[in-house]
This record gives C-alpha cells, sequence and structure tokens, in this order.
C-alpha cells in the first residue's frame, strides 16, 4: 500500500496549498531528492552526512514521505549520537524507500499533468 | 484555502532556505497569506538581500550551505540596528543544543517542518505585532528625545535672556561665594546680589512655587524689581513692597515665591533680613560657635494683598569675618529612600563641624550625598563674608547721558512730615535728583552714603528721638530696632528738612546738604570727642559723614547737619 | 481615593482629607474636592491626618481653596498635620492665613 510511504492528506492539502505550482513542486521535490541522496552516499564526513540528513528529512517530511523522513531522522542520530555501525546498512533503506516514494510522487505528477 | 486576508499588512518576508522544495512551498504558503516574499539558498544570499531590501521579517533554514543560518542571523541583527526585524528559524523542535543557538543567535521563534500554513500564518502576525510595538517604543522615545532637546534649547535662550535682564548682578564680588544649577531658573530658584548706591549690597535668594517654566516665569519681573530698585538706593522695605505687588498682581493664586532678602550694610556693619517661606539662612560666628538663624518669619512673597503686606526686617549686627550664609528648601528638604527629611539639625550638625569656610559647600553637599545615598544639583548655597567696605566695591554706575545739561545754580528744600516718615523713603528720590549732577557722579556711592546716614540719624535719633547708646552692644541691637518699628508706627508729629543747594564754584562746583530734624538735638563736641574705639556701633555714622565729605559740621544743637561736596572743573 | 471629601449634614461644613503625598499629583483631585459643589459651604477644614508630605505646590493648592471659600472672608482650617508638615507650614508662615492646629 502506498499509504506506508506516503501520508495522502499531506499531499492534498499541498495541492491545494500550491494550487497550479503543485506540479512544479512535484518535480522540484524529485530533483532535490537526486541530490540529496548524492551527498549521502558522496559525504565525506560526519558533518556532511548529518547536514545532508537533516535536509532530506526536512523536505521529505513537508512532502508527506514520513518513512523516508524517519529514516532520515535515524540516520542524523546516529551520525550525532551513535552507534556508527550499521550506518551503511541504513543509507541502504533510505535507497530503497526512496526508490519507492519516487514511485509514487511520479505517478502522481501524471495523475496531475493528465488531470 | 485561500488565505490572503484584507486584515493583514502585507509585510516583506525573507525567506532563506537551502532546500529548494522547501524554499518553493514556504514561499507559496507566505505569498499566499498576503505578504511579499523574498528568498535566498544560503546565509550569505540573505545576508545581501536583507541589506538591499531591508524585509519586515526573516525565515531563516539553520542548516545551510556558504553561510548557515546562525552566522546569517546575527548579521542581519547588526545591520537591523535597533529596529526589531523579527527572525524565525526553520527547524525541527527536536534537538535542544540547536535551539539555544537559534536564540543565542538573535532568533526570535521556531517553525519546525512539516510546515503548518495556519501555525506560520499566526507566528508571522505575532511577530509583526513585536516588531510593530518595538518600532513605535523607538519612535516615541525619539520623539521624546526631540522634545527634550527641544526643551533644553528653549531653557537655554530663556536663561541667556534672563541672563540680560539678571546681569549676574554683583555675585562675582570677592566676598561672595555661591553655588546654583545651571537649571537653577527652571527649578524656580533665583538668586541676585547687587550694590544700592551707596554701596550696601542687597541680596535676594527665593524659590518660586513648581518647577519648569510657570516657575521661570515670574523670575524676570522679580529681577527687573530687586536691581531697579536697589540701583535707584531703595531701601529693603519698598522692594519687597514693590516686589510683593508686582507678584501678586501678576501670578496666579497658587503661585508665589519664597524669598529672603539681606540688605548688608559693611559700612555700618550691620544686616538687614527679610525672610518669608525660605529655609533659615544663618549668620556664622567668625570664630566657631553657634550660628544665629535668620527665621522667616512672613508669608512668602506675591501672596498678601498690597496693604497686608508686611516689610518688617529684622537687623543684626555684624563682625568681620562672620559670614551669611543661605541655601534653598532643596537641602533641609531632602529625602532618604525612607522619606526622612535630611532636615535641619543635620544641616546645623555640617555647619558647626566646618573649619574652612572655603570647603562649607562641600561638606553640605557631601552630607546630602551621604543622606540620600546619589548626589543632587539643585541647591542653591549662597555665603557672604563680612569684610572691610574696600573691599567690596560698588560697579561704577553707567550713566546714559553726556552730561552736559547737568543743572548748576539752584536749591530747593523738601519738608517730609509724620505720615510721609511712616511709609515713604525719600532718598531714592533725593539721590536720583542729585546724579544730574555730572561733577558729582565720581563721589557718589560717598554721597549716598553721607545722604543715608544724615537721614536716618534725623529720623531715629531726631524725629524718633532713640538713644544712640542703645546699639552699643549687639544685645540691646535687636531691641533697638523693635523700638524704631513701633515708634516710627505710632508717629503722628515732627518732621524732617532736607534742603539742597548747588552753585559753581571756580571752573567745578559745589553741592551743600542741610538735614534739619524736630527732635531734641544731641552734644555734638561730646559724640565727635569720643575716640573712635569707643563709639562702637552707634557713633560710626558721624565719622563716617566727616570722613566721606568735604566738611560737616552741625549746628541747633545737633538738630541740623550740614556737609558739602565739590567738584573740579569737568575734563 | 487619595482626596476624599465630604459635606456635613447641614451642608455647612466641607472636610476634605488628604493622604499620602501632597503634592502637584494630587492637584486635580483636590480641586475636584471643592469645585462644582452645590452650594459654598461655611467653612473647609482640610485634614492632613493621613498626609505623609507637603510641599510647596501643595500650599499653592491651599491658596487656591482659600481663594476659592472667599479669600480673606474664607473660613479655612488645617487640621491633624504631623510635625513634618507643621514645619512646611510653619516656614511659610501659613498660619497667618489658615487656622492651623
Amino acid at each position: 500500500m502506498s499509504d506506508i510511504h506516503i501520508d495522502r492528506k499531506v499531499l492534498s492539502d499541498l495541492q491545494e496549498v500550491m494550487e497550479d505550482g503543485y506540479l512544479y513542486l512535484l518535480e522540484t521535490f524529485l530533483d532535490d531528492s537526486e541530490k540529496r541522496l548524492s551527498q549521502l552516499h558522496e559525504a565525506k564526513n560526519a558533518d556532511e552526512l548529518a547536514h545532508a540528513a537533516h535536509s532530506f528529512k526536512g523536505s521529505s517530511s513537508n512532502m508527506g514521505a514520513l518513512a523516508l523522513a524517519e529514516l532520515c531522522r535515524q540516520l542524523e542520530d546516529r551520525v550525532n549520537n551513535g552507534p556508527l555501525q550499521g550506518i551503511e546498512d541504513l543509507i541502504n533503506q533510505i535507497d530503497r524507500e526512496y526508490s519507492a516514494v519516487r514511485q509514487l510522487y511520479r505517478e502522481e505528477r501524471r495523475r496531475v499533468s493528465i488531470g | 484555502m485561500n488565505q490572503v486576508c484584507a486584515d493583514v499588512e502585507a509585510l516583506s518576508v525573507l525567506i532563506a532556505e537551502d532546500g529548494a522544495a522547501d524554499r518553493l512551498l514556504l514561499a507559496t504558503i507566505v505569498r499566499k497569506q498576503g505578504h511579499q516574499v523574498l528568498t535566498a539558498e544560503n546565509g550569505e544570499q540573505a545576508v545581501a538581500l536583507f541589506a538591499e531590501r531591508r524585509p519586515h521579517v526573516v525565515l531563516l533554514d539553520a542548516m545551510m550551505p556558504v553561510m548557515d543560518g546562525f552566522e546569517a542571523a546575527r548579521q542581519i541583527k547588526a545591520l537591523a540596528g535597533e529596529a526589531l526585524v523579527p527572525i524565525i528559524f526553520l527547524t525541527s523542535l527536536s534537538e535542544e543544543q540547536a535551539l539555544v543557538r537559534c536564540l543565542e543567535a538573535g532568533g526570535d521563534d521556531f517553525l519546525a517542518k512539516p510546515y503548518s500554513p495556519v501555525i506560520l500564518a499566526a507566528k508571522i502576525k505575532a511577530m509583526d505585532r513585536l516588531r510593530r510595538l518595538q518600532a513605535t517604543v523607538l519612535e516615541q522615545r525619539d520623539q521624546i528625545a526631540r522634545h527634550h532637546n527641544h526643551l533644553l534649547n528653549e531653557q537655554r535662550v530663556a536663561k541667556a535672556v534672563f541672563d540680560q535682564v539678571a546681569h549676574a548682578g554683583c555675585l562675582s564680588a570677592p566676598n561672595i561665594r555661591y553655588l546654583q544649577s545651571p537649571y537653577a531658573l527652571f527649578n524656580g530658584d533665583l538668586l541676585l546680589a547687587a550694590y544700592t548706591p551707596a554701596g550696601d549690597m542687597h541680596v535676594l535668594l527665593g524659590d518660586f512655587t513648581g518647577h519648569g517654566l510657570p516657575a521661570a516665569v515670574g523670575a524676570m519681573p522679580l529681577a527687573e524689581v530687586f536691581y531697579g530698585m536697589t540701583a535707584k538706593g531703595y531701601g529693603l522695605a519698598e522692594t519687597l513692597r514693590e516686589m510683593n505687588a508686582k507678584l501678586k498682581r501678576i501670578l496666579p493664586v497658587d503661585m508665589f515665591c519664597c524669598a529672603l532678602l539681606l540688605n548688608l550694610s559693611f559700612q555700618r556693619r550691620v544686616v538687614e533680613v527679610w525672610n518669608g517661606g525660605m529655609p533659615d539662612g544663618y549668620l556664622l560666628p567668625a570664630s566657631g560657635g553657634e550660628p544665629q538663624p535668620l527665621v522667616s518669619r512672613h508669608l512668602p512673597l506675591g501672596i498678601l494683598a498690597p496693604e497686608q503686606f508686611d516689610d518688617t526686617t529684622e537687623v543684626l549686627p555684624l563682625a568681620l569675618g562672620e559670614r551669611l550664609f543661605l541655601l534653598s528648601d532643596g537641602v533641609v528638604d531632602t529625602s532618604d529612600e525612607n522619606d526622612q527629611l535630611f532636615g535641619v539639625e543635620r544641616l546645623r550638625r555640617v555647619l558647626a563641624a566646618n573649619r574652612q569656610p572655603a570647603l562649607l559647600f562641600e561638606e553640605v553637599l557631601q552630607a546630602l550625598d551621604g543622606f540620600r545615598g546619589r548626589s543632587r544639583d539643585d541647591v542653591s548655597l549662597l555665603d557672604i563674608e563680612v569684610v572691610e567696605p574696600q573691599l567690596s566695591s560698588p560697579l561704577p554706575v553707567i550713566y546714559s547721558d553726556s552730561g552736559q545739561s547737568s543743572p548748576l545754580d539752584w536749591s530747593l528744600q523738601f519738608e517730609f512730615r509724620a505720615e510721609t516718615l511712616k511709609r515713604f523713603n525719600p532718598l531714592p528720590y533725593l539721590q536720583q535728583l542729585l546724579q544730574e549732577i555730572h561733577g558729582l557722579r565720581a563721589q557718589g556711592g560717598a554721597l549716598h552714603s553721607v545722604l543715608t546716614e544724615l537721614y536716618s540719624n534725623a529720623l531715629e535719633h531726631g524725629v524718633l528721638g532713640l538713644d544712640s547708646a542703645l546699639k552699643r552692644d549687639a544685645r540691646s541691637f535687636a531691641s533697638y530696632y523693635q523700638m524704631r518699628n513701633e515708634r516710627l508706627q505710632a508717629l503722628s508729629a515732627g518732621f524732617i528738612r532736607v534742603h539742597l543747594r548747588v552753585e559753581p564754584l571756580g571752573q567745578g562746583g559745589r553741592l551743600i546738604i542741610e538735614v534739619e530734624d524736630s527732635g531734641k538735638g544731641f552734644n555734638v563736641s561730646k559724640v565727635l570727642a569720643r575716640p573712635v574705639s569707643e563709639q562702637g556701633l552707634c557713633g560710626r555714622g558721624l565719622n563716617l559723614v566727616r570722613r566721606l565729605s568735604r566738611r560737616a559740621e552741625w549746628a541747633d544743637e545737633g538738630r541740623r547737619a550740614c556737609v558739602e561736596f565739590a567738584w573740579e572743573a569737568q575734563a | 481615593m487619595a482626596v476624599e471629601s465630604v459635606v456635613s449634614q447641614d451642608g455647612k461644613k466641607l472636610t476634605i482629607k488628604v493622604k499620602g503625598r501632597f503634592d502637584f499629583g494630587k492637584h486635580q483631585e483636590f480641586r475636584n474636592a471643592y469645585e462644582h459643589k452645590p452650594a459654598r459651604p461655611d467653612s473647609v477644614v482640610v485634614d492632613l491626618k493621613e498626609a505623609t508630605y507637603l510641599d510647596s505646590s501643595a500650599l499653592g493648592m491651599l491658596l487656591l481653596l482659600r481663594d476659592h471659600a472667599g479669600g480673606d472672608e474664607s473660613d479655612v482650617r488645617v487640621v491633624n498635620a504631623s510635625s513634618d508638615v507643621r514645619k512646611i507650614l510653619a516656614i511659610s508662615n501659613f498660619d497667618k492665613l489658615f487656622d492651623i492646629s
């Protein structure tokens, strides 16, 4: 079910707020998220990793991607407070969650553009 | 969900947010709430945009590349200066450390993700209220500062005008020390001093009811009367009556002027005192000892109708080195934090402890500071030392005419009878008349002193029949003047005749003054034969007359004095 | 109220009580206490029992009251003044204008 990944209520509120800009918001979020993901993978130190996780957490929570936001929160917390083992695993989970979410946002985009 | 509300005034809102989607979302929400939006992707852009566009409210993401939100907040607050530019940090409320850093950097509020349009609108509104409040406070503060400067300037101008009227009199005489705040005029305090034509010194320390302009308004007419009448040779009583009548006429019912007036004669070593409503002044003995209070015995000036006014003065003998110390009510009325007054006793202890006269003011002020816990600069203090007459020389009178039209050959005679003698002092009129004689102007002081002496001798020892021996010691001195007042009030017969004759003499001329009274006369040769040291307080008059005039004789068993002044050709 | 005024039953006597500091801050209240009364009372009593302090503007207010009550014809009494307040009244010689007890 898509509702494990995305809060549909958030999406309908966003559409109401953004009106014609909703489509553009979805695209912007998807672009933005690609950037955040590569930051996660290319982070050279803990600070960069925490920063990327923090920003990704914020934007995904705004977009109603609750599971993704929660995974980012866990990653940020682990980077800041440890333990560090299993971080790779967490990043992989984020990758997988994002793939699922991306699919759902693309469907949403299609739905709206046909609208 | 159209949130554009007519009642929200459009603000300019700067949004600095690193994530493009969040920035877009936030900008859309804020714009829909009716505000103008500026966006920045990092702290540096945010600071630059702020400097350029001066938005009303700033929304700042804490974590941003290039320059983070904390540094941006600090720079924006610094740029904003005194104006309140509310900064709302965009951060989740979970990290305590981050929240503390936001506040320390100058953050005013927080907004957590995910953004809620309702909460954001409420926060912007609340911040706008704060911003307006601060702006109002600043505006009012600036307005107060402008008014204050305006007021200070007005006071400066008023003071300058007043100084022209009051021209500082003879406060700069070497035997006078005084302390007065530059704003004394606006505290209602007034300090005036001037020499009479005879070389006596008139002093007034006054205190108008209230503060500010109302208190200052009465000062000008009062100073004018004081200086005008003193310069013309009027005594304290006439000057007081005129000042009271003038103030009564011009001041509203609830305004009046407490005043202490002195007429110091260094020649005759006496001081005449009138105190209406001022704290006790003091006559300080030369060698320590108990100060003698100059007590308030009258209502202040400007309260009583002219016919009810009491111009009775007290006369005290003076000795060299004695000092008169006057003060404004700020001294005894100083209160500590428990509303306890400094009071007269504490002041008297300070006076008693004083060893060096030059330090007295300092000691009084220190005692006040110590009592109150902080200093005050609104008290007036005055200290006059009794010195040899020549040390306190009158300022030369400035005449406005050239003297070319001086009358030079005439005589006239006045006869002043009982009813006139009671209330009227003819000396100023005689003196003004004699000032017309150009050749006599250089001797003006001596002439006035002699006239004053002759007239008061004729009145007191002649018409009133007072025994000059009564003035021999300080104790009977007071009763002498009391008797003088009583007899003057009861006077029903008697006269003083003044005969003036002016005639040319060689290239110059001479003035002959004859003063005749209806009294019993006195043994001239006996009085004049007394050595000066024995004459004490009583015989000084005759010697003074002889010393100051060219020729002085007494005829008709002392009932008629004849004195001559002469002058050389005018340059 | 820091200034209270009471008119006697027969309407002939007005009593004004001043509490706390009697200074310019009481100006309006003090005036209200005697102005706009239906009839002018024969006598006025100013009760200073609870007055802690009195400054020169209070003296001015007393003069206004006296003027309002008929000037030299007025009957204004000042009662229950503390020793500090009496000293201030004494320095100004207000006992020459008011019956002070």
